[in-house]
């Protein structure tokens, strides 16, 4: 269960400070599928970040499963980034000069699973990603649906209860966002909570629920019954 | 993270820009090269030139010399014939005295020989200083003291000289010419223990005074060389002698020294040489030290986005901190083991051309390794703790 409350997030000093975010105030109960929308500079991806613990709200709580985020040093935050959180980003960030396998490792490494378990791990995970054979390439020999199917394995490496993924599909063909998407709907299944930042409106109809933000401020929430089940017909 | 993953995350991170690892490798490997090329140099040296003084006399040797010190220099007024046997026999400390008439670049040559003449050095001297060198020799005999009062034109030569001119038939009572003098061998030193020292020293030869002094045309004599009764005597020998030539010779200033403090001379030049052109080379590391803090420096900005990636993976500080720093460090190790290669060989070889002993301590070795780890560190902390203090989202924010 995730919990903010009146959530601002302020960049820069003196005149030059930029509103990211405006007092956002929002519970996400576990096993929820959140979809977050908005123009750019609305200040969705802060929000992300925001939950994500990448970076601290200017001001605002954070309760996760009850516990106050905010008060946690940055290595409690790290852990908890490694061990609850999977990040899925638009542009994959894979690393380059490792192959796929120890892409998927690495959250793993951090958590200080031994070699073999992680490599059996690594290896499952990426075979239910249907990328089984080709667990020794390196991500620039892979296209673009792959890479992004070999980050949800990396970001599913030590089975987190939360997923959030910034504009996963936004560098992908239409082919590969379904792909994709199915994935999530997949982890949906699995009671994960999905937190999810897209502009794309037929992205947004896989989730339950959609917040609509604008200059820092959710200034529209749908649930989404009717749209559950996408068309297809929608993404082509 | 464990030992082994950093180790492998280093090296794949290293293999991506190879040419820039070995160009700043360079930088550690020149400066490690040179200090322990520097120092066995030193070292070597020290050593070739301690055992050669120490092979020229035992401890119980001093030398009484025009003091340098007041710029005084040997003429023939210095010294004369018989201020040694005079000392002997005042100082109860001093056991043997010679006088020494150097002719520090002679001519050597056999009788009807057209090859070029040797270059020797001649030593005008008395029987007694055979106490003094730390030998004996190897056939015939020392000079006498019937060969100093009669003018014997008689010489004891060095092994070397001995090897070269007589290989076979022996050199005794063969003659040969210096400075157009001919002289008969009556004797041949041993060899100098350490055959390394063999090729350093110069080749002597021993006549009687008398006769080096009407060679020479000169009546200079530069030096007296004595022994003291014992080792605890050697202050007393010295001072002793010190004062009966200041009463014997108003207004000559003289100086007396021991093997002891020829020693510490030495000693003491080389351990200086030694630490100025280790300074040097210790400076061209610290420069490659800067090297490597600036591609540490340029490798963090470059991998901003992928630090915010491992950081939202879960990467503690202490993880982000240990990839960088290992990196750097990891640079400098291998600059310093290329660079241990270069300068050992670099000493062996010219250990080899100067013929001394070629000494690469295992001392120098792991401190010159331990010194380029530590400048990894060094050089690299910084960088990897910026790289560390990155905030995760603006990390990946950056391009």
């Amino acid at each position: 269960m995730i919990e903010v409350k009146e959530l601002t997030k302020v960049f820069g000093m003196g005149a030059a400070t930029v509103e990211a975010l405006r007092g956002v105030t929002v519970s996400i109960p576990d096993g929820d599928f959140m979809a977050i929308m908005g123009p750019s500079g609305s200040g969705k991806s802060t929000f992300l970040s925001v939950l994500g613990c990448l970076e601290r709200p200017t001001e605002g709580e954070y309760y996760l499963d009850g516990r106050d985020v905010n008060s946690l040093e940055d290595d409690e935050l790290a852990d908890m980034r490694n061990q609850r959180f999977g990040f899925v980003f638009q542009s994959f960030n894979l690393l380059p000069r490792h192959d796929i396998l120890r892409n998927v490792e690495m959250p793993l490494i951090y958590a200080g699973v031994s070699p073999a378990e992680r490599r059996r791990r690594a290896e499952k995970l990426l075979t239910q990603v249907g990328l089984g054979e080709r667990l020794k390439h390196k991500p620039s020999e892979l296209s673009g649906g792959e890479q992004q199917r070999v980050a949800i394995a990396r970001a599913l490496a030590n089975d987190p209860l939360v997923i959030f993924a910034d504009e996963p599909t936004g560098n992908l063909d239409t082919k590969s966002s379904i792909e994709i998407m199915e994935i999530f709907q997949k982890l949906h299944q699995d009671a994960r909570t999905i937190v999810l930042v897209t502009h794309e409106p037929e992205i947004a109809r896989y989730a339950g629920r959609v917040l609509y933000f604008r200059d820092g401020e959710i200034v529209k929430e749908e649930a989404n019954d009717e749209l559950r089940r996408p068309d297809p017909d929608c993404l082509g | 993270m464990n030992f082994a993953d950093l180790i492998r995350i280093v090296w794949d991170n290293l293999k991506a820009h190879r040419m820039r690892a070995v160009l700043t490798t360079l930088g550690i490997a020149i400066g490690i090269a040179g200090v322990i090329a520097v120092v066995a140099i030193g070292q070597g040296g020290e050593a070739a030139i301690m055992s050669e003084l120490e092979s020229m006399g035992s401890n119980r040797y001093f030398e009484i010399g025009p003091n340098y010190m007041k710029n005084e220099t040997a003429d023939s007024k210095t010294f004369n014939l018989q201020d040694h046997v005079l000392i002997k026999e005042l100082s109860p400390a001093v056991e043997k005295m010679a006088p020494i008439t150097l002719g520090p670049m002679v001519d050597l040559r056999l009788p009807n020989s057209k090859e070029k003449p040797m270059m020797a050095t001649l030593y005008g001297t008395t029987p007694d200083l055979l106490a003094g060198l730390n030998g004996s020799t190897e056939q015939g005999r020392f000079l006498t003291d019937a060969d100093v009062t009669a003018h014997s034109r008689v010489a004891v030569i060095d092994a070397g000289i001995a090897e070269k001119y007589f290989p076979e038939e022996g050199a005794l009572g063969k003659k040969i010419f210096v400075q157009d003098t001919p002289l008969t061998v009556v004797g041949v030193m041993e060899k100098s223990p350490s055959s390394m020292m063999q090729a350093l020293s110069s080749r002597i030869v021993y006549a009687p005074i008398t006769v080096a002094q009407e060679m020479l045309n000169t009546k200079v004599i530069s030096q007296l060389c004595g022994v003291a009764v014992s080792e605890e005597a050697l202050p007393q020998a010295t001072s002793d002698s010190l004062k009966i030539l200041e009463k014997r010779h108003p207004g000559v200033s003289y100086m007396g020294s021991t093997m002891e403090e020829q020693l510490d001379m030495v000693n003491n030049v080389t351990s200086v040489l030694t630490l100025i052109i280790g300074a040097v080379a210790g400076i061209a590391l610290l420069v490659g030290g800067v090297g490597v803090m600036n591609i540490m420096l340029v490798a963090v900005s470059e991998r901003t986005r992928e630090i915010g990636l491992l950081k939202a993976l879960g990467a503690r500080r202490r993880d982000i901190m240990q990839q960088f720093l290992g990196e750097a460090v990891a640079l400098c190790l291998l600059g310093g083991l290329i660079g241990m290669a270069f300068g050992i060989g670099g000493a062996f070889i010219i250990a080899l051309a100067a013929n001394w002993p070629p000494l690469v301590s295992v001392w120098t070795v792991l401190l010159a390794l331990g010194f380029s780890a530590v400048v990894g560190v060094f050089f690299g902390l910084y960088p990897a703790s910026r790289a560390a203090s990155l905030s995760p989202a603006e990390a990946l924010r950056s391009l």
